[in-house]
């Protein structure tokens, strides 16, 4: 399919246009799993602490690996900046926390439960966190010694977010891809490399006539379980091509012929490996079980069974510790199905257009500081 | 191969790279290892970058990346060729200098540990400290307003009005300023009503607010159960419990929360953690509020035994796996039963209510069904 956009159309005196570029991304899967089998023992060992720099490490991987004409792209965000935005984010967010508190209460006292929509404000500061996330990103990416950067505003991107999540909510989800494309126009707008600026062609209603069908039929997977991950695979993998084809950055365009069901196996696999690991657990818990029953003389009444709690101590170490390993292998597998496998996909069906646009940009812009992303983090939010 | 760089300016058969970090130009250059590296351009003027300033940047395998302390902070040179890459690696010695080591990756782990103990620390010792001092010094206006919005939400739930038939009002004004008064708390600080609803409770709530539920009620068989529970409840009150459990639960929540982050990227740890940390804290407010409501009751000359059998009489044995003794917010039923029990004395004081008042207070909700 990919060699007919360029055959030649007619016979215009006009030059062929370039032939589009590819992306290609040679990161190894095993030094992938590596790495973040490495990440994950250590996130443990550091109760999470580690994950700064892995997700830094991550990020290293999957950009310095990507090559777009030839040249690999490169991420300069460190671990560091990522733990002093968060605990900058931590000594803003404590304050609103203790604020959100007392507003409550005095809603509390005018009307029970009536400080529930308080909640909002709170996904409105994830939208703001989500946009300025996306800015310390943006600003750590680098290809071809210049960087990428964003101007614009998080708290009007937040508001643009709310006003369509408002109208998403109202139409049971059937103004999604206006939201998506107005919220993606707004960050591709304002999203620079070097003196070249962003722009989002897609509109929502080429989004909705690709992916409508799987509106109405999604309260099927309510009845039909194992048809959901079908579901959200085509959406998402309609989501994704709609997106990349909508992208542009000065003269240079994107496009993409991901197809529709690019994302079935992968999601079936992280689900396979999630019943596996399930499995392990329980056969772990069963036969920790029976040794310690053996071991000890207990019977499993008596582990289990009223009395002295002292007694299922040694039952409740080792669960926790089953349920750590459990917790890590899945991180595993979601990070390389979710992030790296996924990445490797959708790349490889990239196209880029008219790339010489991109051969002599001036740099500029600003490094953004890390703060947003730690207000994403500690809000527990993500999107890009 | 092995000689191209054997001549002053290296042609190697794959070419060099320089991005100079103004522009994203891609330039073709020759490289000069002389006492100092020098990139020259055709036609353009040589770059200098000191051997001592060159670090290494990320790059895919196959290609060496390098950026300069001195240069412009995105300036990279990219080489291809591997002998060139590595006759260069040799002279720079600073190359890794600024990647993370094992070093490195050793201090970030110590630290994190050094702050998990001393979250941990905190939680365990620092927080019930805090709730236990602090909760005596929160302002009485502000517990009456927290008192106040949990009023209306507990209101909500369990039905507007507070039963008002006034024999049955009398009754149980009386039965809680004989308690108050045996408690010593102050006059002005407690309100007590019985709320219509058939689940059998009783709760305080800050800003001295104690409620009776009518299910709990309709259990009763003499107004000394009634009286014990009442007094378990002003026990809460006395201690602060509310405001001690407001400050414990919000501080180790959030302490929980900013430990495990999201290194499963669930929150069942903290659920759990939280769950198993804050029910021990629980049990041990509970059991003072045993504690006080017996001292209540032998000073008014009554056994505390009776509420402990209404509570039985309703819980029935409660004593489940050992997990669930973990996780319980209570003491056991049967353990406080047994408790109360020790502490059985023959009555010594007249009775609390007369037998006129307690069935007034028992119909105190009208004699309709809930």
């Amino acid at each position: 399919m990919n060699d007919m956009q360029w055959t030649p159309i007619g016979s215009e005196p006009v030059p062929p246009p370039l032939p589009p570029t590819r992306v290609d991304f040679s990161g190894s899967r095993s030094g992938f799993l590596n790495m973040v089998t490495k990440g994950a023992m250590l996130e443990l060992v550091t109760f999470g602490f580690y994950r700064f720099w892995l997700v830094t490490d991550i990020r290293r991987h999957l950009w310095t690996h990507t090559a777009i004409d030839g040249d690999a792209a490169e991420y300069t965000g460190r671990g560091k900046e990522l733990l002093v935005g968060f605990l900058f984010a931590l000594a803003i967010l404590v304050p609103i926390y203790l604020a959100y508190f007392l507003i409550g209460i005095e809603f509390e006292r005018w009307q029970g439960f009536a400080s529930t929509p308080l909640f909002i404000s709170f996904y409105a500061f994830g939208q703001f966190a989500i946009f300025r996330a996306r800015r310390y990103r943006l600003t750590r990416t680098v290809w071809r010694g210049v960087r990428f950067w964003m101007d614009g505003s998080g708290w009007a991107y937040a508001f643009r977010a709310m006003a369509w999540g408002l109208l998403v909510f109202l139409t049971v989800g059937l103004a999604l891809p206006w939201r998506e494309a107005s919220l993606e126009r707004y960050k591709m707008q304002h999203t620079h490399y070097g003196d070249l600026r962003g722009d989002f062609e897609g509109n929502g209603w080429t989004f909705f006539k690709r992916g409508w069908w799987l509106w109405l039929l999604s309260p099927i997977a309510f009845f039909i379980f194992p048809l959901a991950p079908f579901f959200y695979a085509e959406f998402k993998a309609r989501e994704w091509r709609w997106w990349l084809d909508g992208i542009r950055i000065g003269g240079v365009s994107l496009s993409s012929e991901l197809p529709h069901n690019a994302f079935y196996g992968l999601y079936w696999k992280v689900i396979g490996w999630w019943v596996l690991l399930s499995m392990i657990f329980g056969a772990y818990l069963g036969g920790a079980t029976a040794l310690v029953v053996q071991l000890s003389g207990l019977s499993a009444e008596q582990l289990f069974g009223p009395g002295d709690p002292t007694k299922s101590i040694p039952m409740l170490v080792i669960m926790v510790i089953g349920y750590f390993a459990l917790a890590l292998a899945l991180n595993i597998v979601m990070r390389v199905y979710l992030q790296r496998d996924l990445w490797a996909k959708v790349l490889e069906t990239v196209e880029v257009h008219n790339i010489a646009a991109a051969a002599d940009v001036r740099g500029s812009g600003e490094l953004a500081s890390a703060l947003g992303e730690g207000f994403a983090d500690g809000l527990d939010v993500a999107g890009f | 191969m092995s000689d191209v760089s054997t001549e002053a300016p290296a042609q190697p058969a794959k070419p060099t790279i320089f991005f100079d970090g103004v522009s994203s130009r891609r330039r073709q250059v020759s490289l000069t290892l002389g006492d100092a590296l020098e990139i020259v351009e055709e036609g353009g003027t040589p770059v200098r970058w000191a051997y001592a300033d060159i670090r290494r940047a990320d790059s895919p395998a196959g290609l060496l990346r390098l950026a300069c302390t001195a240069a412009a902070p995105l300036a990279r040179l990219e080489i291809r060729d591997a002998a060139l890459a590595a006759e260069l690696i040799a002279r720079c010695s600073r190359l890794d200098e600024h990647q993370t080591s094992r070093r490195g990756i050793a201090k970030i782990v110590g630290w994190s540990v050094a702050a998990a103990v001393s979250i941990v620390c905190v939680v365990l010792f620092g927080v019930p400290l805090a709730a236990d001092r602090l909760a005596p010094l929160v302002p009485k206006p502000i517990e009456r307003r927290i008192g106040d919005a949990s009023e209306v939400q507990v209101k909500t739930i369990f039905g507007r009005n507070v039963c008002e038939d006034p024999a049955g009002k009398a009754a149980f004004t009386k039965l809680v300023n004989r308690l108050r008064d045996a408690a010593g708390l102050d006059d002005d600080s407690m309100t007590a009503g019985v709320l219509p609803t058939s689940v059998p409770n009783a709760f305080a709530l800050p800003g001295g607010k104690v409620y009776l539920l009518k299910g709990l009620l309709d259990k009763a068989e003499n107004p000394d159960e009634i009286a014990g529970i009442l007094a378990h409840e002003l026990g809460h009150l006395k201690h602060y419990d509310n405001m001690r459990g407001l400050i414990y639960n919000g501080g180790t929540s959030f302490l929980i929360g900013l430990l495990f982050g999201d290194v499963t990227g669930s929150s069942a740890v903290i659920f759990a953690s939280r769950s198993v940390v804050e029910a021990s804290y629980s049990r041990e407010a509970e059991t003072a509020a045993d504690t006080f409501a017996i001292e209540i009751m032998h000073k008014l000359g009554r056994s505390p035994k009776p509420a402990a059998e209404l509570m039985f009489r309703i819980t029935g044995k409660e004593g489940g796996s050992g997990l669930t003794n973990i996780l319980a917010s209570h003491p056991l039923t049967e353990d406080r039963l047994a408790r109360m029990t020790k502490e059985d004395r023959p009555a010594s004081g007249p009775p609390l209510l007369t037998d006129k008042e307690w069935q007034a207070l028992k119909l105190i909700c009208g004699s309709g069904k809930v």
